[in-house]
């Protein structure tokens, strides 16, 4: 290799670094900006000027976010319909997924083109029908009227059936030679031979599903039955709307999930490797 | 009594039949290879006794029990797959275990069971790794511990060495047999490689085209072959085919080759033309003039033996053996004679006459 190349090499590379550099702020700005103005007091948010840094600090709004508003309750609602959505969405997808790639009974195609078209639809298109059947089944302002209509993830049985596909059919048979039950082939083989993809999807639906705002908006009005994303907006008082107050909340709503996915990271990435590794 | 008893058998892969009325019996505690050439229905078969591929019509008797309807655990045999199909996620212990707890064996059983086996393969060390954490030969052996522990009526084999390198192959061969002698258990060994099925077999049988094409001991099918399919598959390096014009009556014929020169023998045929068959061993160089004469092309050394391979005057390609410290070089003209007890003619049917 001649000297000019490694040059040009490091041009590419320096370049490269550079546009990602750019990349990262530009998306990282925001929520250093978000962070920053929940501790400013609120004149100084409104200011018509940039200031990257406050000039007096204050936790006042995370004060008033923790102590004046039905916070705790909002989480727990939001835990648990996360947590429901999670559960439910991933085993029925599981089964889905496994059906309709191991199992051959009548009807599977068609159930297969049937998930695949409607993994073309917007859930956004079926929301008013989804209100009117939560309205009807007497399901608003409960946890079961967040939960159901968000189990609609096709791309989930989707992504378990491509990942069923890839196992080699000898584990099936070497199973099958030992006496498992097509339960056993699930529970036993298919899944723990894929834990990597069950712990990323679970990841992500887990934060779908805390991150939801137009369903959990539409399905509660009552306060108590809010999750945190839809109980930021009631974070008000008489005197209107605080940016700064809006913006703690905003900060406590999204933590647990930011400090989900930096415990979790090292997980799903070393998971994603480790399925990888069982095909090759 | 026989363990195993094909009869009749039946297979056919969407409308287009594989297998066509096969037979066979496998005494207890016999080693049988079926051997035969890619696509000849060698796994298929097997597969057909293991339950993984349903038998379409005849029977299947394994331990004395009709079978054919029995679902693959329950058939009282065991297998080991090519790619050894070990539960990555398991370890060995676990991966050995796995058939007998879904069968519910008591745990103390399953222990006993599983130790035994691990002390037969000398693996005792390897029992809490993990598949991915052993070598190729060391999964092999995991794999065969898994048929083990079951304590089944029959081992069924498919090409289980074809993933090691060569040394270990070999290695792993001798061990198989060692295994065998000591377990006196019935085995089916699935294999297209003929050495394996000559050192392996008590019995082999040759599939062709997904018939059998002969049944036999090694030195049966290596000595009297069947056919010519058989002649040339078995073997290695490969029998030698020459065209030959076979003349005189039975008990003093000749038979007369591509280059003019005349064999005599004696095997039970009309005259005519026929396809002449004779192993390189058959085929000596001599140093006095002889049958014919040919010129050596390539001279391969083999250390106790040597192969010659020679073109006939008229370019007919054939091999002979020299012993180990054969003198002849690429270029030479070397005189041959044939051995007429180990002659084969074959007629246009590749049946086999075998010459007296
Ligand atoms: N699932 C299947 N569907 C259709 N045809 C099949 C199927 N399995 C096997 N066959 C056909 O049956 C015949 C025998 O195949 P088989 O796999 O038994 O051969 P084999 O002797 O084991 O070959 P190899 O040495 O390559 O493993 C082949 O012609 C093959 O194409
Ligand atoms: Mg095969």
């Amino acid at each position: 290799m001649t000297p000019t190349t490694i040059k040009r090499i490091n041009w590419v590379g320096g370049i490269f670094t550079v546009f990602t550099v750019i990349c990262a702020i530009l998306w990282a700005f925001p929520i250093y900006w978000g962070i920053i103005s929940s501790i400013k007091p609120e004149d100084e948010v409104i200011r018509p000027y940039i200031e990257l840094w406050p000039e007096t600090l204050t936790f006042e709004h995370y004060w008033f976010a923790l102590t004046e508003t039905q916070i705790g309750t909002w989480y727990i609602n939001s835990i648990v319909t996360a947590v429901g959505v999670t559960v439910l969405t991933v085993s029925t997808s599981l089964f889905a997924g496994y059906a309709i790639s191991q199992l051959r009974f009548p009807g599977r195609t068609a159930l297969w083109w049937l998930i695949l078209a409607s993994f073309m639809v917007p859930t956004q298109v079926l929301i008013v029908n989804h209100f009117v059947l939560m309205a009807d089944l007497k399901m608003l302002n409960s946890w079961a009227g967040i939960i159901l209509p968000q189990l609609i993830h096709p791309v989930i049985i989707i992504v378990y059936k491509q990942f069923f596909d890839q196992v080699p059919k000898d584990f099936r048979e070497a199973a099958a030679m030992d006496n498992a039950s097509e339960w056993d082939i699930l529970f036993k083989i298919y899944i723990p031979m894929n834990w990597g993809v069950t712990t990323a999807l679970s990841i992500v639906i887990f934060i779908w599903a805390w991150n939801a705002f137009l369903w959990p908006f539409l399905a509660v009005t009552k306060t108590e039955m809010m999750t945190i994303t839809v109980g930021i907006t009631q974070v008000f008082d008489a005197f209107g709307v605080y940016y700064a107050r809006q913006l703690s909340a905003a900060v406590l709503a999204g933590f647990p999930v930011a400090l989900a996915y930096l415990l979790f990271q090292r997980r799903v990435t070393q998971a994603i490797t480790l399925s990888a590794g069982i095909k090759g | 009594m026989s363990e195993i008893s094909l009869n009749n058998v039946c297979k056919s892969f969407g409308g287009v039949q594989v297998i066509d009325g096969i037979s066979l019996d496998i005494e207890s505690g016999e080693l049988v290879v079926f051997l035969g050439p890619s696509g000849s229905g060698k796994s298929t078969l097997l597969r057909m006794i293991a339950g993984l591929e349903t038998i379409d019509e005849g029977e299947l008797t394994i331990g004395g029990k009709r079978s054919e309807h029995l679902a693959p655990g329950q058939r009282d045999v065991a297998m080991v797959f090519q790619n050894y199909a070990l539960y990555p996620h398991m370890s060995v212990r676990e991966n050995m275990a796995f058939g007998l707890k879904n069968i519910r064996m008591p745990k103390d059983e399953i222990e006993r069971r599983v130790n035994d086996a691990a002390r037969i393969l000398e693996m005792d060390a390897l029992l809490d790794r993990r598949p991915a954490q052993l070598s190729g030969g060391q999964r092999q052996r995991v794999a065969i511990g898994r048929a083990i522990v079951k304590e089944p009526a029959a081992f069924l084999f498919d090409e289980p060495l074809s993933n090691l390198d060569a040394a270990l192959r070999v290695r792993t061969r001798v061990e198989l047999a060692e295994l065998h002698q000591r377990m006196q258990s019935t085995m089916i060994y699935v294999t297209h490689d003929q050495t394996e099925a000559m050192t392996l077999a008590d019995r082999i049988i040759i599939l062709n085209d997904c018939q059998i094409e002969q049944i036999g001991t090694p030195m049966d099918v290596y000595l009297y072959p069947n056919s010519r399919f058989v002649a040339g598959f078995v073997g290695s390096p490969g029998m030698n085919f020459l065209q030959a014009e076979l003349s005189g009556t039975a008990g003093k014929q000749q038979a007369k080759l591509g280059d003019g020169s005349q064999i005599e023998l004696s095997v039970d045929l009309g005259p005519g033309a026929y396809e002449l068959g004779i192993r390189p061993e058959a085929v000596r160089v001599s140093a006095t003039p002889a049958a014919t004469t040919g010129t050596a092309t390539v001279v391969e050394r083999l250390g106790e033996r040597t192969l010659v391979h020679l073109r006939l005057e008229d370019g007919t390609e054939l091999i002979a053996q020299d012993g180990g410290h054969s003198e002849v070089k690429p270029g030479d003209l070397v005189h041959l004679t044939f051995d007429t007890s180990q002659l084969h003619l074959f007629d246009d049917k590749g049946r086999a006459h075998h010459a007296k």
